[in-house]
């Protein structure tokens, strides 16, 4: 029992401070996507976007009852940049990235 | 499976169709493809904007709608974060200073609390923009920020303690149409009877409506956005520029510069955490929604330009966001005389947050068959609005190769 209780207060993203009861609750809502693990919870939504926990969202997915292949794309930058070495950065053309 | 109402979409309006019906005692089914909030309601800033609002009925929605939300976080379960800020919008060339100054009447005549900065009260006001090069600035202090996805969370579990029910990750097969009426609709989870059908499928609108045999003229615009490390607060209000203004209202007026052909134009607000979303873009590139690195240079440049104070901030994400376009910049709520039980509630481009209240509201009371307590002129919303020769017309101006 103590030990569940433990689990249930563990943090899962760091950044966010989200736990993994709030991500089981947002699981047992419906939620069956990374995207949706975002946007009902703001887990892998912080300063390092998921480098830690979205491995361990993506299991916690992968082993519900409803389970289903977890895609989620990777968006730019790889590496924080501040605003200004963006600005002064080259455009590139229409395709580039 | 029965529902007086099935409502097709799981965004902002969606939700609060389902929230504002639900709440009146109807019972209420919401059929989304994904789970909620997988398309433009979360791929958005924070903003609920008044004075990106055309004077008329666009306005006086956003200004009944905003109303509403102080009531609604009482009433809510969950936190939407609705605040007021007030917005302003940078001028920044001589050119530009006429358009906004008879904009700003305009929105004064229509009860909007705007005023003219000039370059040192704009300072004063916004000391983040200490070194640009500003011939002044409007101001406005209605306008509010709320949580986008908290909002459409907080439709949504309002809905359900109403009796709601949500089939997630669920596709439409097909409608049940008898006699010019539609009766039902048939899911991979089974055939739900029903007396109407609300298609708020956003830029989806138009693929649900082609299932029915009806053309809505609505494209996807994206949006693409930069998401900075939370910093503390850099900014009082929403900030925006002339530029966005056009890019919104008047793509016909821009230049053929590329920023003018990627709608660059200023947005910038804060969230609760401290992360900086600045944008953006009004692109029409198809449902593509990948971000690419000539906006992102784009959008720091003008950025910076305007906000110094920006460049020393890290970004840490970029997302993009594909908002429902109509051949007018206002949304289609309407009811369909060949087609009975329908309601459209769609195409509010980047509006939704700012008009989901008064949208839910409608369309609960259009169900109801009961007078609108916004007074809203719903002729000017109508799908009866566009001719055929509109649609066709605007189908093929934005038809993606």
């Amino acid at each position: 029992m103590k030990e569940d209780h433990l689990q249930e207060e563990m943090i899962i993203c760091r950044c966010q401070e989200v736990t993994e009861a709030e991500v089981r609750q947002a699981i047992d809502q419906g939620c069956r996507s990374l995207k949706g693990i975002k946007n009902r919870t703001e887990a892998m939504m912080g300063l390092c976007q998921g480098r830690t926990c979205r491995r361990l969202i993506e299991r916690m997915l992968s082993e519900s009852p409803q389970q289903m292949p977890v895609t989620q794309s990777y968006r730019p930058p790889v590496r924080t940049l501040t605003l200004n070495t963006l600005a002064e950065a080259e455009e590139g053309g229409e395709n580039a990235c | 499976m029965h529902a007086d109402v099935v409502i097709v979409g799981g965004g902002v309006i969606g939700n609060a169709v389902a929230f504002y019906c639900a709440r009146a005692g109807m019972s209420v089914i919401l059929i989304e493809q994904q789970d909620i909030l997988n398309g433009t309601s979360s791929a958005c800033d924070t903003a609920i904007h008044l004075q990106s609002k055309n004077p008329g009925i666009h306005l006086a929605m956003a200004l009944n709608s905003i109303k509403k939300y102080p009531a609604l976080q009482k009433e809510f379960d969950v936190d939407i974060h609705f605040t007021i800020t007030g917005t302003m919008l940078a001028i920044q060339r001589e050119e530009q200073w006429e358009v906004m100054k008879s904009f700003a009447d305009r929105q004064k005549a229509a009860g909007l609390n705007v005023s003219l900065l000039d370059p040192a009260q704009t300072l004063a006001k916004q000391p983040a923009m200490k070194g640009a090069e500003l011939v002044g600035s409007t101001y406005c202090d209605q306008d509010a920020t709320i949580h986008p996805q908290n909002l459409t969370k907080a439709y949504c579990f309002g809905a359900m303690k109403h009796g709601a029910k949500y089939l997630l990750y669920t596709k439409i097969r097909s409608f049940r149409i008898e006699d010019n009426c539609i009766t039902g609709v048939d899911t991979d989870q089974g055939m739900i009877s029903c007396r109407w059908v609300v298609n708020a499928g956003g830029v989806f609108a138009p693929f649900i409506g082609k299932m029915m045999g009806l053309d809505i003229p609505i494209v996807p615009r994206r949006g693409q956005i930069l998401v900075t490390e939370p910093v503390p607060k850099l900014t009082n209000t929403i900030v925006n520029c002339a530029k966005y203004i056009a890019a919104k209202f008047r793509p016909d007026l821009l230049g053929n510069s590329v920023e003018d052909r990627l709608g660059i134009g200023l947005s910038l607000t804060q969230t609760e955490r401290g992360n900086l979303l600045l944008g953006g873009t009004r692109e029409f590139v198809g449902y593509n929604t990948r971000t690419t690195r000539q906006a992102m240079v784009l959008i720091a440049k003008h950025g910076t330009a305007i906000i110094p104070a920006l460049k020393q901030i890290n970004i840490i994400r970029s997302f993009a966001g594909l908002r429902p376009y109509t051949p007018d910049s206002l949304p289609i709520i309407s009811t369909v005389p060949e087609l009975k039980g329908l309601v459209i509630a769609a195409g509010h481009e980047g509006d939704g947050l700012a008009l989901s209240a008064v949208t839910g509201e409608i369309v609960s009371e259009m169900i109801a068959g009961k007078p609108l307590s916004s007074g809203i002129d719903l002729s000017q919303l109508s799908l009866a609005r566009f001719s055929r020769e509109d649609i066709d017309r605007f189908y093929h101006k934005y038809a993606i190769a």
